[in-house]
């Protein structure tokens, strides 16, 4: 096999980033898709926070440049 | 940022001798208190392996498709046909005992003694995962030794139950490839091979025991991607046609059996206030030895590179969530706590060992705090070893010195069970079991047997033992019945039909599992005939009604 590519801290940083992000994001757009906008419930906040926590971890990774995860 | 890659020199290597002598009390105490809990644990496993009945509900339906699979025979049937049974996991922990079922027969010890063994070298697994790191032999055997002390693993080890051999398999594939970083030359090429085979292999197994092994199957896979992303990317799509492909062969072979019973069966409802209860008292008993376990974490994190180790820990926190699944429990935090036992014996090793690699910029810390701040978080580490120990602490009251140890620290039954203090206390989905059962639990049981064994029909138990002890077959698993019925894909009718023609010689509850149509066919046709305790539960045996007409 060649020369393979390692995942830096960069990177994952990004992916943590871009999944809180995005979960973020899901967690809302499913409430609304479901008609319950305003209506959140106990394990919806757990959820957004998780993904602001997720995503706070990514950015804090992202300084840390090329270094290997 | 420069981390320092030398090794300490004889002039930052200063630890004053009560330092020493600190660490040395800690660590003693430490493993005093494990020893105790490893004594504890093996009473438990050797007394419940002459018991001959049910002790956790669903050993039975274990050893049915241990015997069913002895005899040549699938336990992935159709519900809805005589026997109604069918089983909900998969066979490898079955398989493995079919030697014993040919040699044994219907016994319940030797699925226990497997569990009991798999703990035995889980726990081994984590001992030397620890020295392989740190080459500190009594934090090593802490280490280990605390997987056994854990009230959940307690619980579950020495059962005849599947899930503890897949922590087992499980942590082999993490131990094994492990090893990976200390072969990174291009000489070791085929040995890397060897390894990353090697550790698929021991996951496919553990996915074949219990489904739940997946989690820890995408920690190794996701680990491995971190390392090389060609190669992750290779072996993932390998390991899914392997794994895919046996699947297949299974479910075909079943005519879709399989798949509806091992993974349809299995979507039950989530009970938030189930996890959270267990959340909150996981915490509360290895809270301690997380402290240690979520700093490695944090240091690989930004310091070091990721272990597998932490990424297994992540991924298995992430996965117990699934504790609050309705017929889950403790055990799902199994996984977590053999993760735990590894990164917290890691942690406490490395820094008595002084084997921290320290950013530059912390460096200017100089002088005698720089020099002891890593034995003295040792000695924080073990310090927590210690508080671990004392907050699992659990203990028979009926024992020989046992009970005079408890009589010193004044401990009384907090459990429903009189001869056993368990500092876990209780939530919903913990089991409530540990007691070591008492002859009086055996003789009910076969006073059971004796109220159902003459009726020459067979009988509808919730727990299988009456039916293989009294030597007639075993007819449905209820709460398998009732997953499937809750999830619309199981018609009680030919069992109620079956119910309401007293085909049955006797019914047995514990906990009146079946679906609700069984049940109220059951209080039609059936009348309770006597209520007798066993192991703390209260089993109704119900005969047939001479008021109600066969239909």
């Amino acid at each position: 096999m060649g020369r393979d590519w390692i995942i830096t801290k960069r990177h994952l940083g990004i992916v943590l980033f871009l999944t809180g992000a995005v979960g973020f994001g899901g967690v809302l757009l499913l409430d609304l898709l479901r008609g319950g906008a305003g209506d959140f419930g106990p394990t919806q906040r757990l959820a957004l926070v998780g993904c602001v926590g997720l995503a706070l971890l990514g950015l804090s990774l992202i300084p840390y440049g090329n270094r290997p995860a | 940022m420069n981390i320092s890659e030398s090794p300490p020199t004889s002039s930052t290597i200063f630890q004053p001798s009560w330092l020493t002598w600190a660490s040395r009390m800690a660590l003693w105490t430490a493993l005093i208190l494990m020893v105790f809990h490893f004594v504890v644990y093996g009473v438990y496993a050797l007394s419940l392996l002459t018991f001959p009945f049910d002790y956790d509900q669903g050993e039975g339906f274990e050893l049915n498709d241990t015997i069913l699979l002895s005899q040549g025979q699938s336990p992935y049937r159709d519900n809805e046909a005589f026997p109604f049974y069918a089983s909900n996991y998969p066979p490898l922990y079955h398989v493995i005992l079919i030697p014993f079922a040919w040699l044994f027969g219907a016994q319940y010890w030797y699925g226990r003694l497997i569990g009991f063994t798999a703990t035995l070298i889980t726990g081994g697994a984590i001992a030397y995962a620890v020295y392989r790191e740190t080459r500190h032999r009594p934090v090593s055997l802490l280490a280990g030794m605390a997987f056994f002390a854990s009230n959940y693993i307690y619980h579950i080890g020495p059962l005849f139950r599947q899930h503890i051999s897949m922590v087992m398999l499980e942590t082999l594939a993490v131990v094994v490839i492990a090893s990976l970083d200390r072969l990174d030359t291009p000489e070791n090429t085929r040995a890397r091979r060897r390894i990353i085979r090697l550790s698929l292999l021991l996951l496919l197994m553990a996915g074949f025991t219990k489904q739940l092994a997946i989690i820890t199957c995408g920690a190794v896979l996701g680990w491995l991607l971190l390392r090389g992303v060609k190669r992750a990317i290779l072996y993932s799509v390998g390991f899914g046609f392997i794994a895919g492909g046996i699947f297949l062969l299974i479910n075909l072979s079943t005519e879709g059996q399989w798949w509806i019973n091992i993974i349809a069966a299995n979507v039950n409802g989530y009970i938030m206030s189930q996890f959270t209860g267990l959340l909150s008292q996981f915490v509360g008993l290895h809270g301690a030895i997380l402290i240690p376990s979520l700093l490695l974490v944090l240091y690989e994190l930004y310091v070091d590179r990721l272990s597998v180790y932490s990424v297994w820990f992540v991924a298995a926190a992430v996965g117990s969530a699934l504790a609050g699944k309705w017929g889950a429990g403790d055990s799902y935090f199994a996984t977590l706590i053999a993760a735990t036992c590894v990164l917290a014996g890691i942690f406490t090793g490395r820094s008595l060992r002084r084997g921290w690699r320290v950013p530059s910029r912390l460096q200017v810390i100089g002088g005698r705090l720089g020099a002891m701040a890593a034995p003295l978080i040792g000695l924080s580490a073990l310090c927590l070893f210690c508080l671990y120990g004392l907050a699992v602490f659990k203990i028979h009251l009926d024992q020989p010195l046992m009970n005079t140890l408890a009589g010193i620290l004044k401990l009384q039954s907090n459990t429903k069970f009189s001869q056993f203090y368990d500092g876990a206390g209780w939530t919903m989905g913990y089991a409530t079991i540990g007691q070591i059962p008492s002859p009086q639990d055996t003789a009910n049981g076969w006073q059971i047997v004796a109220l159902v064994k003459d009726d020459p029909r067979p009988i509808l138990s919730e727990e299988a033992a009456f039916s293989f002890r009294s030597g007639k077959p075993v007819i449905t698993n209820p709460t398998q019945l009732l997953n499937l019925y809750n999830n619309g894909l199981y018609d009680p009718a030919a069992l109620v039909k079956m119910v309401e023609a007293q085909a049955f010689g006797a019914v047995i509850f514990r906990a009146r599992f079946y679906p609700p149509p069984i049940l109220e066919a059951v209080d039609r046709a059936y009348k309770v005939q006597a209520i007798i305790p066993m192991n703390g539960y209260e089993y109704t045996i119900l005969i047939p009604n001479p008021e109600w007409n066969p239909r």
